[in-house]
């Protein structure tokens, strides 16, 4: 059997069988115009400008007033009765004063982006980065909105963006997963796994997940158990091959026999592949000081501190990069846990300076780190970096120190793979409580049909049928924001 | 009318549009114009959304910008806006443009003059057809001919062997089936042999591997009805109930947690799992069935079945805080419920009718004959009901006998009302102040009964300790005060213990001014040094003698350590007169702040007459008696003799009720659709006498845009019947549900038989007569035997509506006992075996798999019903329950029952079991998928349960014979049925000898053979 043969019939190195691919060169140097192994979409709808996806995905509703949208009112006006104009509902009845950032903003890059200090690291590449102060949500409960923002609906049964991005372009490293999810450690965010469920793709197009730094970070690679050697492994597998290889041979014309013989042939690769993309200790010195993982502790104090959530953050991120290189596809990178006490996780409803502080310092620094290094390795120019959450915080205070849910207004950015860097797209209005123009606002669907769009997808053609509905990941809405374009 | 704003041309449009159209004009606007402005304009440019200010919804409002010159379509901005540049038009915005076609006639008719038919308004298409294969009656079509002409086969039922016999023709299934293999050219296949045959039905039927005994049995049996009797062995089994009940499940999108958000468990979900099982076992008939689970609460209101149920329409996905957290006045809340009956209505029409009403959610459906009006009367049956646990007695008579008593106990309490209503006439003035004493006391007695839920008041959070907090009560007036009782509290919650936030330092003064400014008595002062926490013991101070005030304060001078943070808090502040009463109950209490979290935490708490540890003290207990014989001896005198006799039989009687329900036997409780009597935002419908909430069409499917009220209905499908419900003004709700109920099965209903048969056929070949067996709509696949079909839906409906009957009625026929095996001719024609000319090899779905390891490895325990075993552990259930399935045991034997048994939770489901194409509960899964990837292999290979199940197989195997070769032999027996070849036993014993037998095992797990079912 040769190799065209073979990978059309697996398929994605995950083993989409139905799904004949259209074979690559080695080198992966058609991507722009082809997809890859696996793929649903045969050929791209237009020159594609990137062909990787990382998403930053904060868990509980990062503040965008309190680290990308900075808001001079609120300085000015801090502690005065706030005035919405309109009647407003909040989830926790959270409108007291006005609310100042407890952080600091300055002007950082040539673009002279106001950032707050919590997320200081990134000023170092805001150039390269596109911000949307503008989006909103639909409403303001957690796990709609994490299915928003994730999956393009506010109900389960959706699959997630990564998903469809994996059915789309199918899979360009046969011995890695084409969608990786590195979870927060502590616990996974609304609505769990089904934030990068199949749902109604092929199952495996779901995200797999991986925990860099733990003792078992991908379920299942290996067997645990005494019995089983190196030496026993490959010839249990060398026998398994030649007893499904007769099985096979006396029923001919079924390729899923010949596919299951392959799985597991994939598999053992996978074994070898998969330690080493998370060997971390192949990385210099640098590399590991960039991502914060050189502070030499063995343990963290109890207390939410940054060294801690930048080590977490850092390690998902270099591990991402080190995936990327690899060739997997889309990875998705998860800060905080539910939104549960003590608080893991952005819902800061308490306190914003307490949960809000380290955990935008250590996103902020992992994230800058991706960013240079894959900057760095060229890589940048056709990988994109989304940084989203579940919806804004509001204006006003919440207790004294806290902030209730914004679902009317929010931030995302965006940069590489063909976004324009070192702009701000969409204003929110003066207090950050809505988008200013509140006619023109930005939705999921827009970001995610840019990112299709720079994945060379026309956002309103990748549709699959499911009961008596031809579904897309931007539902009936959504148009590719240009502006955002280089 | 704004016509000062209206252009001379749109003046005269007005003029010209509304009189004066003739016929054919009228149908040229109608049939051409119409239909394109309402399918490329109407969304946006509607009276509603108004975007751009301008509508398209009357000829008033269209004419009104002056966007339409009639006779001057070159002038008019509508045409200007939609004809495209470059490929490009302004309108409609963010889709493609109109075609050169449309344009010319939307120009044609401006040219014409713009002539819009009187009172005409333009709608939203809808369609109205109902054209469509699934929708026509349902009849029963003639048998092929070759079926009459049949020649009975003498070989008495055994399988044929003979290759390339056309299909013999043992049902009339056969017959339906031929007749399209010879139109299509094609040729069925030689039938299956025994082996394949057993192996098959086992797993089709039960899900379980045959045993080598029962194959060998089989192998043997030389009756010519064997293969039925096998068969009917098999449906008669408990293990048919708990295969197929499987299949159920995934359409309903059955799980054992919420799902969304936290993802918290629901304990009580399983006992309509266990109904499901229960009923396929019984073979109800399928309207029962379906009646059951839609109303089976009204309809067989004392059975377990009619509550258990209703779990069905409970079983799908629910969102907690948006319920739990967000009152149905707010948007979100309203979003929430919105989104819960969607879900509902979906389910209910996805599962039963084949049809998916779904679509109709936020625009009419754009395929099928179902409005938004349509999906919005279906939300209105189910407009009463939340998802919460329902009570009920598993034991009918238990049902019924409480039924029973709960009449007489009414019946009862509105004969004490009348008495009390003559009492109150005769004596009232007399018992009040008695009443209003005892109704007091009785209060206080209650409040000494256990812990409460009533922790007292807290403050919010400091992060200093040397803030002052305070809590004041309002008496009303200068009161005698005699002493103070304050007690700290006991917060069971998290376990805090005695005496939370109980204040180091604090004084207690009185006062008749509010704001303590002046003529303050201090009480109390510990404000100087640390006074130690007294935990739960009530604390007194005495006053000086006479003092009267009217305000009590205590002010917490140094703060309670909580964790890095302080707080003041205390359960009861009681105010005593000099004659023991308290003076502070339910008076007004104030703080300059609290946190207001009902019920274990509010300010009112602190006069609630509860702490933890309060008793009734012997003095309550004197005065309620002596004010009993008090209340006695005014009623003696003052009611008549005949009165008191009734009012002693009424309360003798209430009594013995009373304790007889009491004494009933506990219910059980299922999580199901009802009408919920809840609390805090979590309210239902129960306080308002589970009246359905009003449904409005809601424009784009959004809350904020009611229009319509609509009230319950169904669909326009059946043309005998009503689409809207007719029911009186003074229905309940449950007469809503039995309505559908009742429409769902309603003999003329042309979707529900053909979706059960369509389902049961899909299950046994894998693939739906109609390939998309949730919709039959427009959008789904048509029919490959459309005749075959309607001849067992026909068959089923009329023939007792037996599921088992049914499949006995299928796997009997010789389309079913066909081999799997390849035919390349056959292939090049129809390589998806689409006409079954061969019968379809299958992968085992993750229950099969799981089961199957289970049974052969000795340890499955067939155990029936009941909660769900666990295979996970467990942590912070409390809050956002994890799911720690890497911390499972596999060894815990409580979960080797069978897979049917599992608790499932939604959002974060077993991964060895979705690896395996488990189904997802978030979503209706009509069919399994069946994938073959990397991560499978890993998981069979290398999951913990695979592992350890490999040595137990191997311990049975060592168990029940010392031989190794016999061992090799027997392991390959129960994992494919079949005996191994000499050259594969030779290859195995070698690999065996060296590298053991869990090894052997493991590999055994991993054969295609075992995984594949031909």
């Amino acid at each position: 059997m040769n190799r065209r043969h073979f990978l059309n019939q697996l398929g994605s190195g995950f083993g989409s069988l139905a799904l004949a691919g259209v074979l690559l060169d080695d080198g992966l140097l058609a991507a722009s115009v082809s997809p890859g192994v696996g793929s649903a979409v045969k050929v791209l709808h237009h020159p594609a400008k990137a062909k990787r996806v990382v998403q930053l995905f904060m868990g509980g509703a990062a503040s965008h007033l309190d680290l990308f949208d900075y808001k001079p009112a609120l300085e000015k006006y801090h502690g005065e009765k706030s005035d919405f104009g309109e009647h407003v509902e909040a989830f926790q009845n959270g409108l007291g004063p006005w609310m100042k950032s407890p952080f600091r903003f300055r002007p950082y890059g040539e673009c002279g982006k106001y950032l707050s200090e919590a997320v200081e690291p990134l000023g170092d590449v805001v150039d390269e980065m596109a911000f949307v102060h503008n989006m909103v949500g639909r409403t303001g409960v957690h796990s709609q909105a994490t299915y928003l923002q994730a999956t393009g609906f506010d109900t389960p049964g959706f699959p997630g963006m990564g998903s469809w991005i994996s059915y789309a372009l199918g899979n360009m490293n046969e011995n890695l997963p084409t969608f990786i999810v590195l979870p927060d450690r502590r616990g996974f965010a609304s609505n769990g796994p089904k934030n990068w469920g199949a749902a109604f793709l092929p199952t495996h197009h779901q995200g797999t997940i991986i925990r860099p730094g733990t003792e078992n970070p991908i379920d299942d690679l290996i067997a645990r158990a005494k019995y089983v050697s190196a030496e026993s492994d490959s010839r249990t597998l060398q026998l398994l091959t030649k007893l499904n290889r007769e099985h096979q041979e006396s029923r001919p014309g079924d390729s899923r026999l010949e596919a299951r013989i392959r799985s597991y042939e994939l598999a053992a690769k996978m074994q070898l592949s998969a330690p080493e993309a998370l060997d971390l200790s192949q990385e210099p010195q640098h590399i590991h000081r960039m991502y914060g993982l050189s502070h030499g502790l063995n343990e963290f104090s109890k207390e939410i501190n940054p060294v801690e959530e930048a080590d977490y953050f850092g390690r998902k991120c270099l591990v991402a990069r080190r995936l990327l290189e690899r060739g997997v596809r889309f990875v998705q990178i998860w800060s905080g846990n539910d939104n549960g006490f003590p608080r893991r996780n952005w819902d800061s409803h308490e306190d914003i300076q307490r949960d809000h502080g380290p955990l935008a310092l250590g996103m902020s620094q992992g994230a800058a780190a991706l960013i240079k290094d894959l900057k760095q390795r060229g890589m940048l120019e056709d990988t994109i970096v989304l940084w989203t959450t579940e919806f804004g915080r509001m204006p006003s205070t919440q207790g004294s120190k806290g902030r209730d849910h914004n679902p009317y207004v929010f931030t995302n950015w965006l940069c590489g793979g063909g976004i324009k860097g070192g702009i701000s797209y969409g204003p929110s209005d003066e207090w950050g409580y809505k988008p200013l123009d509140r006619d023109n606002p930005t939705q999921v669907y827009d970001i995610h049909a840019t990112i299709l769009h720079q994945l060379g997808i026309d956002h309103r053609r990748l549709t699959v049928r499911n009961n008596g509905i031809d579904r897309r990941l931007t539902d009936v809405h959504g148009h590719v924001i240009d502006e955002l374009l280089a | 009318m704004k016509l000062v704003v209206v252009s001379a041309a749109g003046l005269v449009a007005l003029l010209i549009g509304m009189d004066q159209v003739s016929h054919a004009e009228e149908s040229q606007f109608r049939d051409e114009v119409a239909p394109i402005l309402q399918q490329r304009c109407l969304s946006c440019h509607n009276d509603v959304d108004h975007k751009g200010d301008f509508s398209l919804e009357s000829a008033t409002v269209a004419f009104r910008e002056g966007y339409i010159e009639p006779g001057k379509a070159d002038s008019s901005h509508l045409i200007e806006l939609m004809t495209p540049v470059d490929g490009k038009a302004q309108m409609p915005k963010n889709a493609d443009p109109l075609s050169v076609a449309e344009i010319a006639i939307v120009r044609k008719w401006i040219d014409d003059g713009a002539k819009w038919p009187e009172n005409f308004t333009l709608t939203e298409t809808a369609v109205a057809d109902l054209n469509w294969w699934s929708l026509k009656p349902l009849h029963r079509p003639p048998l092929p001919a070759s079926w009459s002409s049949r020649t009975r086969s003498t070989n008495g039922g055994r399988p044929d062997d003979s290759s390339r016999q056309p299909l013999r023709l043992r049902t009339p299934i056969d017959a339906f089936i031929l007749e399209k293999l010879s139109d299509k050219s094609l040729t069925s296949t030689s039938a299956a042999d025994r082996l394949t045959l057993i192996r098959r039905l086992h797993f089709d039927l039960i899900g379980l591997p045959p045993t080598p005994e029962t194959i060998d049995a089989f192998l043997r049996d030389d009756d010519p009805q064997a293969y039925e009797r096998l068969v009917d062995r098999l449906l008669d089994s408990n293990g048919y109930g708990e295969r197929w009940a499987r299949h159920w499940l995934d359409v309903v999108h059955y799980a054992d947690t919420h799902g969304y958000d936290k993802d918290k468990l629901r304990p009580n979900a399983w006992p309509y799992r266990d109904y499901v099982i229960r009923s396929l076992i019984e073979d109800k008939p399928y309207e029962r069935f379906v009646r059951e689970q839609i109303a089976g609460d009204a309809l067989w209101p004392n059975t377990e079945d009619g509550i258990t149920a209703t779990g069905f329409i409970a079983a799908g996905p629910w969102d907690f805080i948006g319920h739990a957290e967000v009152p149905e006045s707010k948007i979100d809340g309203k979003v929430a419920r919105n989104l819960d009956r969607d879900d509902i209505v979906t389910s209910t029409m996805n599962t039963f009718c084949s049809v998916t009403v779904q679509c109709a959610r936020c625009h009419n459906h754009k395929f099928d004959p179902i409005t938004q009006e349509h999906y919005y009367s279906l939300q209105s049956v189910f407009a009463a009901l939340d998802r919460a646990d329902q009570k009920y007695d598993a034991d009918p008579h238990t049902a019924y006998r409480r039924t029973e008593l709960a009449e007489r106990n009414t019946e009862l309490l509105r004969e004490k009302a009348a008495i009390d209503a003559e009492i109150n006439k005769r004596a009232g003035s007399q018992l009040a102040p008695i009443d209003s004493k005892l109704a007091e006391l009785q209060k206080q007695k209650e409040a000494a009964k256990g812990a409460r839920p009533e922790f007292g008041y807290h403050s919010q959070i400091s992060p200093r300790q040397d803030v002052e907090k305070w809590v004041q009560i309002d008496l009303g007036e200068p009161t005698v005060i005699d002493s103070i009782l304050y007690v700290g509290c006991h917060d069971t919650f998290n376990d805090i213990g005695h005496g939370f936030g109980f204040p180091p330092r604090y004084r207690i003064e009185a006062s008749d001014d509010e704001s303590f400014q002046t003529d303050a008595v201090v009480l109390a002062d510990h404000s100087q040094a640390d006074v130690p926490n007294p935990g739960t013991n009530p604390q007194t101070v005495k006053a000086p003698g006479g003092l009267k005030a009217r305000y009590v304060r205590m002010t917490a001078t140094k703060l309670a350590h909580r964790r890095n943070d302080y707080i003041f808090a205390l359960a009861e502040f009681s105010i005593l007169t000099p004659d023991g009463q308290n003076a502070a109950s339910d008076k007004p209490v104030s703080s300059p702040d609290s946190i207001e979290a009902p019920v274990r935490w509010q300010r009112k708490n602190l006069v609630d007459g509860y702490y933890f540890g309060v008793t009734a003290s012997p003095d309550i207990q004197t005065q309620i008696a002596r004010l009993t014989d008090e209340r006695q001896a005014v009623l003696k005198h003052a009611l008549s003799d005949d009165l008191k006799a009734k009012m002693a039989d009424n309360e003798t009687e209430l009594k013995a009720t009373t304790q007889a329900i009491k004494s009933l036997p506990a219910q059980s409780m299922v999580y199901s659709g009802m009408v919920h009597h809840g609390t805090g935002n979590f309210v239902g419908t129960g306080a308002s006498g589970g009246i359905p909430r009003t449904i409005h069409i809601l424009h784009r499917g959004n809350v904020q845009q009611p229009r319509q009220r609509v009230g319950p209905g169904a669909i326009p499908i059946i043309a005998s019947v009503d689409w809207k419900f007719q029911l009186p003004e003074s229905h309940s709700e449950s007469d809503r549900r039995v309505a559908l109920a009742n429409w769902i099965v309603a003999r003329d209903n042309p979707l529900t038989w053909r979706s059960i048969v369509n389902r049961v056929w899909q299950y046994h070949f894998g693939r739906g007569l109609v390939d998309s067996p949730n919709d039959f709509g427009r959008m789904g696949k048509l029919p490959s035997h459309p005749e075959l079909l309607d001849w067992l839906a026909v068959e089923f409906r009329d023939g007792g509506q037996s599921l088992k009957k049914l499949h006995r009625l299928i796997v009997t026929s010789s389309v079913y006992r066909q081999s799997s095996a390849h035919d390349e001719r056959n292939s090049q024609t129809d390589s998806e075996n689409v006409y079954l000319w061969r019968m379809n090899r299958r992968r085992l779905t993750a229950e099969e798999i799981r089961d199957a390891v289970l049974s052969v490895s000795g340890k499955m325990d067939r155990t029936m019903y009941g909660p769900g075993f666990q295979l996970f552990v467990l942590e912070h259930p409390q809050h956002s329950p994890h799911y720690e399935y890497h911390k499972h045991d596999p060894d815990d034997p409580t979960t080797h029952r069978r897979s049917i048994y599992r608790f499932i939770a939604r959002s974060q489901p077993d991964p060895f079991m979705t690896t395996l194409d488990c189904a997802d509960s978030s979503q209706s899964v009509p069919r399994r998928d069946e994938t073959v990837t990397a991560l499978q292999a890993l998981s069979l290979l290398n999951n913990k349960f695979m592992l350890r199940m490999a040595e137990h197989f191997t311990e049975r195997l060592q168990n029940e014979t010392d031989d190794k070769l016999n061992q090799v032999e027997r392991a390959c027996r129960l994992i494919t049925g079949r005996q191994p070849t000499t050259e594969q036993l030779a290859t195995l014993v070698a690999y065996a000898d060296e590298f053991g037998a869990p090894n052997l095992c493991r590999l055994l797990f991993n054969l295609n053979e075992f995984v594949f079912v031909d």
